[in-house]
C-alpha cells in the first residue's frame, strides 16, 4: 500500500499521469472470440460423446479439460459481447 | 459520545486552552470592508462574501469566518479563495460549541502569513440549500410562481468590521416585498434597505464590533425575508442512488442512477387540466412552476443509454453523444440527454425513474504497471444547474477479487460502507464501497477517485469458475456413459 497515493491531490495527479486502461482482449474481438471458442467447445463436446469407453478415461478426460477451458473463456466472452459486462 | 471519567478532566482542560487560544486570536485581524451578495435562485441560493482583511499582528495566517446557526445549517458548500486566484484555500470547520458563541467557525488558512497592516481580499463562496420556499404555497396551473427567501442579515465575524454591505439579488427585477429591518441606528444613519431593479441593498453598516457572540446576535442580528417572482421550475432531487460497476473483461464502466425527482415549487391548486396544459404548450407559454422536461449533461463517449421507470421503458428522450475524450483530459465536451418524464411535473409532484449508460473504461480508468494499481474516477452526480440533491448514495462495485481498495471522495461523505455485491458469474462476490452524501448542490461536481489491485490470477477467476462448471458437466457425462440402463441384455 505504500505505493498508492494517500491524498486527494495525489490520486488526482496519479489518475492523470498513468496510462489508460487496456483490457487483455480488445473489446471488438470479444464477439468473434466468443463464437470461435464456443463452437470449439461444442465440437469437442460432440467428439467427447463419440469416444470409446475405456477403463482409464485418459482421452475423454483430456478432451473434457480442453473443452471446459475453452468453454470458460467462451462464456465470459459471450456475456461481454451481449452487453452483460462481467 | 460519552467520555470515560479518566478522560473528562484532560478534555475540559484541552478545550479551555484551545478555546482561549482562539479567543486571543480575535484581535489578530480586522475587516476593513465586507460585501455580501446573495444570489437568489430556486432550490439553491449562492452567497458570495468578500472580506477585505487587515492584519493587526505579525505572522498571522489563520482567519476565522463565522456563520450563524441558521446559516450554517443551510450551508452545503463552503469555499474560500483569494480574490483573483482560482486555487481554493484550506478550510477546517469547528463544530458548533453549545456553550460558546452561537456561531460555526470556519478556519481559513491563508497561503502566506501577513505582517502587521498587511491586507488581503478573501472571497468566500457558499451555497445554501432549502433556504427558500414557495409562497403562496399553492398555485393553480396557470398561476405565476413566487418564492420567499429567509435569512439572517448581518455578516458575523469574530473581528471588528469597519463597514459591511449586503446585497440580495433576485434573478429578475420582480421583487414583491422585502423586509426593512429596524433598530439598527447604532450602525447606520442612512436608509437601511434600498431596492434598485433586481437588487435589494442593505447598509452600509459601520463600526460593528466583533459580532460572533450570542450577545450580539441576540441584540443586533435581524431576520430578513425577500419575496420574489421566480420564472423557472424549482427542481429538487429527493434521492439519487448511483451505482458504478467496473468490468475489466468488458472494459466497461456502467453507471446507473435511480432518481426520485420532485417539483419543489408551489403545490398544484385544484385538478390537473390536460386541455390547459395542451394550450400552454401549443402557445409556448408554460407556467414557470411546471417541469415538462429535463436536460442532462452526460459524459462524452457513452453508449447503450437506458431510461425506464416503474411502468417500463420511457421512449420520450433524445440523446446526442459527444465523441470519447481521453482520460483526465480537461475537456468541456458532454453528451446531451433531453428527457421528458411520462407526465409533466406540477408543483409537489414526484417522478421516479432509472437512467443508466455504459462508457469505455479507458475514458475513466488507468493502470500503473509498476505498482499494479488501477485508478478510476467516478463523478459523484450528474449536475442539474440550480437543483439540490437531498440525499445521494454512490456505490462503486469493483471487479471480483479486487484488493488494496482506496477511496478518495472530493468532499466528506456522511457515511462510508464496505459490502460485497454478487452478480453474474461471481463466486466470492465483488467488493463494493457505498458513500452517502446530503444536500448536494451544483458545486458538488467532483470525481470520486478509487484505487485497487486486480492481478492476472484474480482476473482468471471467472473463466476458471465457468470451466469448472463445464468440467463438472463433462464428469457427469463421463460417469453417465458408463451406467447401463438397458432393460434386457
Amino acid at each position: 500500500m505504500s505505493d498508492s497515493p494517500t491524498t486527494y491531490a495525489a490520486v488526482k495527479h496519479f489518475h492523470k499521469v498513468v496510462p489508460a486502461f487496456t483490457p487483455y482482449v480488445p473489446v471488438g474481438l470479444l464477439s468473434y472470440l466468443a463464437f470461435i471458442l464456443l463452437t470449439a467447445t461444442f465440437g469437442l463436446a460432440f467428439y467427447f460423446t463419440t469416444l470409446s469407453k475405456s477403463t482409464i478415461p485418459t482421452r475423454e478426460a483430456m478432451v473434457a479439460i480442453v473443452a471446459s477451458a475453452l468453454g470458460g473463456f467462451g462464456v465470459v466472452a459471450l456475456f461481454c459481447s451481449v452487453g452483460v459486462c462481467v | 459520545m460519552v467520555l470515560p471519567s479518566w478522560l473528562r478532566l484532560p478534555a475540559i482542560l484541552f478545550a479551555t486552552i484551545s478555546w482561549s487560544l482562539v479567543s486571543a486570536s480575535t484581535h489578530s485581524f480586522e475587516n476593513t470592508a465586507i460585501v455580501r451578495t446573495v444570489d437568489l435562485g430556486g432550490s439553491l441560493v449562492h452567497v458570495t462574501t468578500t472580506y477585505a482583511i487587515r492584519a493587526l499582528d505579525n505572522g498571522v495566517n489563520r482567519y476565522i469566518v463565522s456563520l450563524g446557526e441558521n446559516e450554517a445549517r443551510s450551508t452545503s458548500w463552503f469555499e474560500a479563495k483569494l480574490k483573483g486566484q482560482n486555487e481554493p484555500l484550506s478550510v477546517t470547520t469547528r463544530p458548533l460549541d453549545p456553550t460558546s458563541d452561537g456561531t460555526h467557525s470556519y478556519v481559513v488558512e491563508l497561503p502566506k502569513p501577513l505582517s502587521v497592516n498587511g491586507t488581503v481580499n478573501l472571497v468566500v463562496e457558499t451555497v445554501l440549500t432549502h433556504a427558500t420556499y414557495p409562497w403562496p404555497k399553492k398555485a393553480a396551473q396557470k398561476d405565476d410562481q413566487s418564492l420567499k427567501y429567509e435569512g439572517d442579515l448581518l455578516v458575523l465575524s469574530p473581528y471588528k468590521t469597519w463597514t459591511q454591505r449586503i446585497k440580495v439579488r433576485a434573478p429578475a427585477p420582480r421583487i414583491i416585498s422585502y423586509t426593512t429591518p429596524d433598530s439598527l441606528d447604532e450602525f447606520t444613519t442612512d436608509q437601511v434597505a434600498t431596492k434598485s431593479g433586481a437588487t435589494v441593498t442593505y447598509g452600509p453598516f459601520s463600526n460593528i464590533p466583533p459580532s460572533a457572540s450570542t450577545a450580539f446576535i441576540g441584540k443586533h442580528q435581524r431576520h430578513v425575508v425577500v419575496h420574489y417572482y421566480f420564472g423557472h421550475p424549482v427542481v429538487e432531487i429527493a434521492s439519487l442512488k448511483r451505482v458504478a460497476e467496473i468490468s475489466h473483461w468488458g472494459a466497461n464502466l456502467n453507471i446507473q442512477n435511480d432518481i426520485v425527482l420532485r417539483n419543489a415549487g408551489p403545490t398544484l391548486k385544484g385538478q390537473f387540466a390536460r386541455i390547459e396544459h395542451q394550450s400552454q404548450t401549443f402557445y409556448n407559454r408554460l407556467a414557470p412552476h411546471i417541469i415538462p422536461s429535463l436536460t442532462f449533461h452526460l459524459p462524452p463517449g457513452i453508449h447503450s443509454a437506458y431510461y425506464y421507470d416503474l411502468n417500463g421503458n420511457v421512449s420520450t428522450s433524445r440523446l446526442r453523444v459527444a465523441p470519447s475524450v481521453p482520460k483526465a483530459a480537461q475537456s468541456n465536451q458532454y453528451s446531451t440527454l433531453e428527457l421528458r418524464p411520462r407526465y409533466p411535473l406540477m408543483g409537489g409532484w414526484n417522478y421516479t425513474f432509472a437512467l443508466g449508460w455504459d462508457s469505455p473504461l479507458a475514458d475513466s480508468a488507468g493502470y500503473d504497471a509498476s505498482t499494479g494499481f488501477y485508478v478510476l474516477g467516478v463523478p459523484v452526480q450528474t449536475v442539474i444547474p440550480g437543483a439540490v440533491v437531498n440525499e445521494a448514495e454512490v456505490k462503486i462495485i469493483f471487479p471480483e477479487g479486487a484488493t488494496d481498495i482506496g477511496v478518495f471522495p472530493p468532499f466528506d461523505p456522511t457515511t462510508e460502507q464496505r459490502s460485497t455485491h454478487i452478480t453474474y458469474l461471481d463466486t466470492i462476490g465483488r467488493p463494493a464501497v457505498t458513500l452517502s452524501f446530503k444536500n448536494l448542490t451544483d458545486k458538488h461536481d467532483g470525481l470520486i477517485y478509487v484505487t485497487y489491485k486486480v492481478p492476472l490470477s484474480v482476473h482468471l477467476r471467472k473463466p476458471k469458475a465457468v470451466s469448472i462448471a463445464f468440467g463438472a458437466l463433462f464428469l457427469v457425462a463421463l460417469l453417465a456413459r458408463r451406467v447401463d440402463l438397458s432393460l434386457s441384455k
